[in-house]
């Protein structure tokens, strides 16, 4: 199922679709603010991109490119990233989650729109690792020695 | 949004429900279900829901059936055979919880309705401040991420844990 795919048309599409999936799939997730979307959608949107590139590349190729620990590195970076825009404002003296009260000097709207963007960021990176994840585990299962 | 292209998309979605029973292989149900997907990715746009139409899409109709498919090529694409019993005991089962639940749905607030319970409380101030709170023109963002991002902090936790659990045992299985 993964690895290499036989006909030559579905190689060529995949390959001319990818770029546009990633570049997509960022869009979404910086996009949030102004339109529909955000973590959750564009980290899926990522995620199934890879999921194109084991499709339809060799096997070698895709691994090189998208190696098999980025989906867990991709879910605990996000994780981190998540949790520490949570707890740094408790650490300067205001609420959980209060990002007017990050450190920087912007207007409190301004702060907390930035406290949006990295969350968002975090939450892509948590569902595109995840997913990834899941998919590497299932299509690899049978392969391992 | 008109009533006629909603009726249109239910109609649709029943067919393919019933579709997705009947086809005999499991390859053509996840196909099924793909389309089912999509027609609530739909109807959810046409509901004027677009940030959950969109992620219905991408992960419903996109996602999932590859998942499936993948796990498919270790079960194989024989269907299960069909038990009589279970028709027997699933069809009542079927008819009183859906019963039921439309029942329920008589007692909500019709769509839209600015009275309803639901936009008495927070959601008002939430519309009427997100713009100038957080410079964030898309309401729901501004609410999921930043008012309610301690709830957005437990999904992300929740999905974390269950991809964990998912890698422990898909890992285990495959090295034993």
């Amino acid at each position: 199922m993964i690895g290499r795919h036989p006909s030559e048309n579905v190689r060529v599409v995949g390959a001319l679709v990818l770029p546009f999936v990633f570049v997509f799939g960022t869009y979404v997730i910086a996009h949030g603010h102004y339109g529909p979307g955000g973590g959750f959608a564009g980290g899926v949107v990522l995620a199934v991109g890879v999921v194109l590139a084991r499709v339809i590349l060799d096997r070698d190729v895709g691994d090189r490119r998208f190696p098999p620990g980025l989906g867990i590195a991709a879910m605990g970076t996000g994780m981190l990233l998540f949790l520490a825009v949570a707890v740094l404002p408790v650490v300067t003296g205001a609420e959980l989650l209060d990002y007017a009260a990050l450190p920087g000097d912007a207007s409190a709207s301004r702060l907390r729109y930035l406290g949006i963007l990295v969350v968002e960021v975090a939450v892509g990176a948590v569902v595109f690792g995840g997913i990834l994840t899941l998919f590497d585990q299932l299509s690899r299962a049978g392969d391992r020695p | 949004m008109s009533w006629e292209l909603e009726a249109v998309l239910l109609v649709l979605l029943v067919l393919t429900a019933i579709g997705a029973v009947l086809v005999r292989s499991m390859v053509a149900t996840v196909a099924v279900l793909a389309a089912f997907s999509l027609f609530v990715a739909l109807l959810f746009t046409a509901m004027g829901a677009p940030d959950v139409a969109f992620v219905e899409a991408v992960l419903g109709s996109a996602f999932v059936g590859v998942l499936v498919l993948v796990a498919l090529r270790s079960t194989g694409d024989r269907p299960a055979g069909r038990d009589r019993r279970a028709a027997v005991l699933g069809l009542p089962l079927v008819l009183v919880i859906g019963g039921a639940l439309f029942y329920g749905t008589t007692d909500l607030p019709a769509r839209g309705d600015t009275e309803a319970p639901a936009h008495a409380g927070a959601s008002r101030a939430y519309v009427e401040r997100a713009l100038d709170d957080t410079e964030t023109p898309n309401v729901v963002t501004a609410v999921l991420a930043d008012y309610r991002s301690l709830d957005t902090l437990g999904e992300t936790l929740v999905i974390f844990t269950a991809a964990v659990a998912a890698l422990v045992i898909l890992f285990r299985r495959s090295t034993s």
